[in-house]
């Protein structure tokens, strides 16, 4: 079979972003040093610079050093990060959470709205509600979008297979969004952002996040991967994996199921410091950090449940980092620490050694992965 | 020449109501839109009642909870564009404009109990009707949890956004000789007049007690007030925004969140 040749578009657009990556990174800041470093002719690099200085995505500024030999000094080329604006939208744990940011990822603006169990076309609404509360904010044009959802996405053809929490399937949402906004649109599912978003923008100095698995969980459960530092995009929603062959995950580590159970640990507690009602994972961790039975019982159970995902994991794709995501994180460090003893328990220690976990604490990691996939897939350059 | 928007307020020359106009009116102008600020004084139960036919207006920016839901709600059902700042109306589809009043919280007890090793703080609340206010107090208790503090009821003080109030409730504090090294106050503003309150009575800031508020101005910085910033200017410009989206026909609902940041200065 022959491969299939580049048309001369594609090509157009992959030096574009050749270009674009190079001078936002800091490779090169002018045209002679981008030919040397893209190994592109001097006038394609030219003819590119000059249209992406037209579009205002690049400025020149200044003159640098003349080289060595005594040349003239060339004219510096600069990244413009606010020239156009991204959003990005976030479908889960019973919100939708859209960002607006500029280029380089600086979210500039937040809008959120809350789902409350809408479903099919009324989730829809809420979607579109949400990113033009961001369209209202835009200060440049919009270059693209990008949406996480919970579920099972077909990244290359924009369809949502199957998203229980929103009850979607085979929902076109790619074409849908384009044709209401007039700009790309990428979408892809919510843990696979949340990592994305980790890998994107690092985790911190100390964390090698280029084998990074995020599991998340909300109402489901959901695990994240970047190999390599590329989004494995077949990762997902694993709340229907069955433990110990009886139960759903979800119906053990889902919100509504923690609920469940934190109603039952209560009646069955003589006295406990859960509240009867607006109960948080804040509230179990503080009951739990002050000897309180029932929440010390379920963070035991939830740990359980969570080492038993990350041993698998770790066991079978060698990770550098693990991550929880997700409310949950509110159980703090000392539940961490609970699934990790566990895990490792069940791990060879060579193999669990090499693997660091942390929480992930923002309440916006996907929506800013969402942003992190239409930067990358448009620009190339996250 | 395009409809007018109507800016409701209660007292338009109040630091935040002030800070949220002039923002505003800079988007408003910059798109053509004539203002007019209304103040509103006694409660109305209609549109009507502040002399305005919603007929004539393009618009609606309401400053807090100035005017009552139930006329709002009203107002949104018979397609009134209308924008909320610091104010939200539970299981209504208006949206509004808020700081990001978790994130700021969540910053100032971080930077209080992790940077500063207090662990006995006291929190002077604002208005418990008003969103602010309930966020700001809802935050507070989860933060407290989060770091495993143990905050007794006394330690809660009704402040309601009045610098005199939250005085009063602190010389009443005082006067129990607590065991306390901190204080959050919902505003900047309340934390100034406990500052001068603690001073008073001898103790010296920060070395025993360590004050921080909310939102920042002149005033916040004179005092050496550390706090979180919540740019209102910028507050009242991204209510225009919203606004003017929807009268050019978006539709929007939920919440735009500013976020904070952090100012160190010399109260902690």
């Amino acid at each position: 079979m022959k491969p299939l040749k580049a048309t001369r578009e594609q090509i157009r657009q992959h030096n574009r972003q050749l270009m674009l990556r190079a001078v936002s990174t800091g490779l090169a800041d002018n045209r002679a040093a981008l030919a040397a470093e893209t190994g592109l002719a001097k006038p394609t690099v030219s003819d590119l610079i000059g249209e992406l200085i037209a579009e205002g995505l690049l400025v020149e500024s200044g003159r640098g050093e003349s080289t060595d030999s005594g040349g003239k000094r060339p004219t510096l080329i600069k990244f413009v990060p606010n020239a156009r604006q991204v959003i990005g939208v976030s479908l889960d744990n019973g919100r939708a959470f859209a960002v607006l940011s500029n280029l380089a990822g600086q979210v500039i603006a937040q809008h959120y709205d809350e789902l409350e169990n809408c479903q099919g076309d009324e989730a829809i609404a809420v979607l579109t509600d949400v990113i033009n509360g961001l369209v209202a904010q835009l200060d440049a044009p919009l270059l693209c979008i990008g949406v996480g959802v919970p579920g099972v996405v077909d990244v290359r053809g924009g369809i949502v297979v199957d998203s229980q929490p929103l009850g979607w399937t085979n929902f076109a949402l790619v074409e849908r969004l384009t044709r209401q906004y007039k700009v790309p649109v990428y979408t892809g599912n919510s843990a696979e952002l949340t990592a994305l978003a980790q890998y994107a923008f690092g985790l911190n100095s100390d964390e090698d996040s280029s084998n990074l698995v995020t599991v998340l969980v909300t109402n489901s459960v959901e695990v994240g991967i970047t190999l390599d530092g590329t989004a494995y995009h077949q990762g997902g929603d694993i709340s229907g994996l069955r433990e110990g062959a009886v139960e759903r995950l979800d119906t053990r580590l889902g919100w509504p199921a923690v609920q469940a159970r934190i109603a039952e640990l209560r009646a069955e507690a003589a006295q406990t410091m859960l509240p009867e009602s607006g109960v948080t994972y804040m509230h179990v961790h503080y009951a739990a950090m002050n000897g309180d039975a029932a929440a010390q019982q379920l963070c035991d159970e939830l740990s359980t449940s969570l080492a038993q995902i990350m041993a698998w994991i770790i066991g079978l794709l060698r990770p550098n980092h693990v991550s929880l995501a997700g409310p949950i994180v509110n159980l703090g460090e000392p539940f961490l620490n609970q699934i990790i003893a566990k895990a490792e328990a069940m791990l060879w220690p060579k193999v669990s050694d090499r693997v660091t976990f942390s929480l992930a604490y923002s309440g916006n990691l996907s929506a800013i992965g969402a942003a992190a996939l239409a930067l990358h897939r448009e620009l190339d350059i996250l | 020449m395009k409809r007018g928007i109507s800016v409701f307020t209660n007292y338009a020359s109040a630091v935040f109501q002030r800070d949220v106009i002039a923002g505003a009116r800079e988007v408003f102008d910059s798109f053509g839109y004539p203002v007019t600020v209304l103040e509103i004084t006694t409660t109305p139960t209609h549109l009507s009642d502040v002399g305005l036919d919603e007929r004539r207006i393009a618009g609606g920016l309401v400053i807090t909870g100035v005017l009552p839901d139930a006329v709002l709600i009203d107002l949104h059902e018979r397609d009134v564009p209308l924008s909320l700042v610091s104010h939200q109306i539970p299981g209504s589809h208006i949206p509004c404009v808020m700081p990001n009043n978790r994130q700021g919280i969540a910053m100032l007890m971080e930077h209080l109990v992790v940077a500063n090793g207090r662990t006995k703080p006291v929190f002077i609340a604002g208005y418990d009707t008003q969103n602010d206010g309930i966020q700001r107090y809802t935050a507070f208790q989860q933060e407290a949890m989060r770091y495993n503090l143990h905050v007794p009821p006394e330690h809660i003080l009704r402040g309601d956004f009045t610098p005199e109030v939250a005085a009063e409730s602190m010389r009443q504090f005082l006067a129990s000789d607590p065991d306390f090294d901190s204080v959050v106050a919902a505003d900047y503003l309340m934390a100034e007049a406990a500052m001068s309150v603690i001073r008073a009575s001898g103790r010296n800031i920060p070395s025993d007690v360590a004050v921080v508020g909310f939102g920042d101005a002149p005033e916040a910085a004179q005092a050496g007030l550390t706090t979180v910033a919540a740019d209102v200017t910028e507050l009242g410009r991204r209510a225009a925004r919203q606004l003017i989206g929807q009268i050019e026909g978006l539709r929007i609902r939920g919440l735009t969140l500013l976020s904070t940041e952090l100012i160190e200065r010399a109260s902690t």
